[in-house]
């Protein structure tokens, strides 16, 4: 392998503590979702299943220790635009004047 | 000339090209999987009230478990990469059945929801559902379809653990060649970010 092809080898630790963090912001959307919060359950709960996807693609899927640019920056760009994509059909949907 | 002389036949790899054509299989299957997102959005937004008497059915502590699951099998796929970058070909085994192990529990659990429900008389098309509240009838067949096509993925990752395992056995995947299993590791975590959404959306709008 290439110098700067040598891989990054994550310590056993790392993935336990996150582990570790996922389990316990599952717990927090489960508790969440027992409270009185009205619309904000949802908002909470996706942004707890946001922060777990985010640990997930940066650490098992090893995002953070990419080097080549096109994992660190192009991946995370495009999934922003998908992201924004759902954010505008939600918005359409949002001020639609109620004609089914 | 002296170039001529010396014949060493390396093997013709591009490990960043294998990973990144996963990394675009991957964004293509967040499109298939988001579109469903996306539609699950538009009749929630519509039906908000049905949907949360959808939701009352399902067992939120068998979908906890499923999402421990694979939460675990993540752990145990990642983990099975770095054993074997440092030559612990056992341990990367081990690991490795493991996750299977863990998607197939997935999978068997899956299989006794679903059972539940059709014993009810939920399923697709059903005579008892289409009774039901048009939002009710949205929220199951969301439910089934994009729990069913996870629940492929899943099964599909199982297998291509499996092939990996036989992979490695044989040493053609090894510690200075393991990029195959990094790509399955990353399809597998895929999946279990599909789950990590799937997860609050049918289970907890209780």
């Amino acid at each position: 392998m290439r110098p700067e092809e040598e891989p990054h080898v994550t310590k056993y630790r790392t993935y336990v503590l996150v582990w570790v963090g996922l389990v316990i912001l599952t717990g927090m959307t489960l508790s969440v979702a027992g409270m009185e919060l009205g619309g904000w359950t949802i908002l909470i709960a996706l942004g707890i299943a946001g922060t777990k996807s985010g640990l997930v693609l940066n650490y098992f899927m090893h995002l953070r220790s990419e080097r080549p640019f096109i994992f660190s920056v192009i991946i995370p760009l495009v999934m922003a635009v998908f992201l924004v994509f759902i954010l505008l059909t939600f918005s359409d949907l949002a001020f639609r004047s109620g004609v089914k | 000339m002296d170039e001529a002389k010396a014949f060493v036949f390396e093997e013709a790899r591009d490990d960043t090209g294998a990973k990144l054509g996963m990394w675009l299989f991957i964004l293509s299957e967040l499109l298939l999987f988001g579109g469903m997102f996306i539609l699950y959005s538009a009749y929630r937004y519509k039906n908000p009230v049905d949907f949360h008497h959808g939701s009352r059915e399902l067992e939120v502590l068998l979908g906890t478990f499923n999402t421990i699951i694979l939460l675990t099998s993540s752990l145990s796929m990642a983990a099975s990469i770095s054993a074997l970058q440092r030559g612990q070909r056992k341990l990367s085994m081990v690991l490795l059945m493991a996750t299977m192990a863990l998607g197939l529990l997935f999978l068997v659990n899956k299989g006794f929801e679903w059972g539940t429900r059709i014993e009810h008389g939920i399923y697709p098309n059903s005579p008892s559902l289409l009774t039901r509240a048009k939002g009710e009838i949205l929220f199951f067949g969301l439910y089934y379809v994009m729990t069913g096509l996870h629940g492929l993925h899943v099964l599909v990752g199982v297998c291509i653990i499996f092939g990996m395992l036989k992979l490695i056995a044989k040493g053609k995947i090894n510690q200075m060649r393991f990029v195959p299993l990094e790509n399955a590791g990353l399809y597998w975590h895929l999946v279990d970010i599909i789950w990590i959404f799937l997860y609050p959306l049918f289970y907890l709008i209780a």
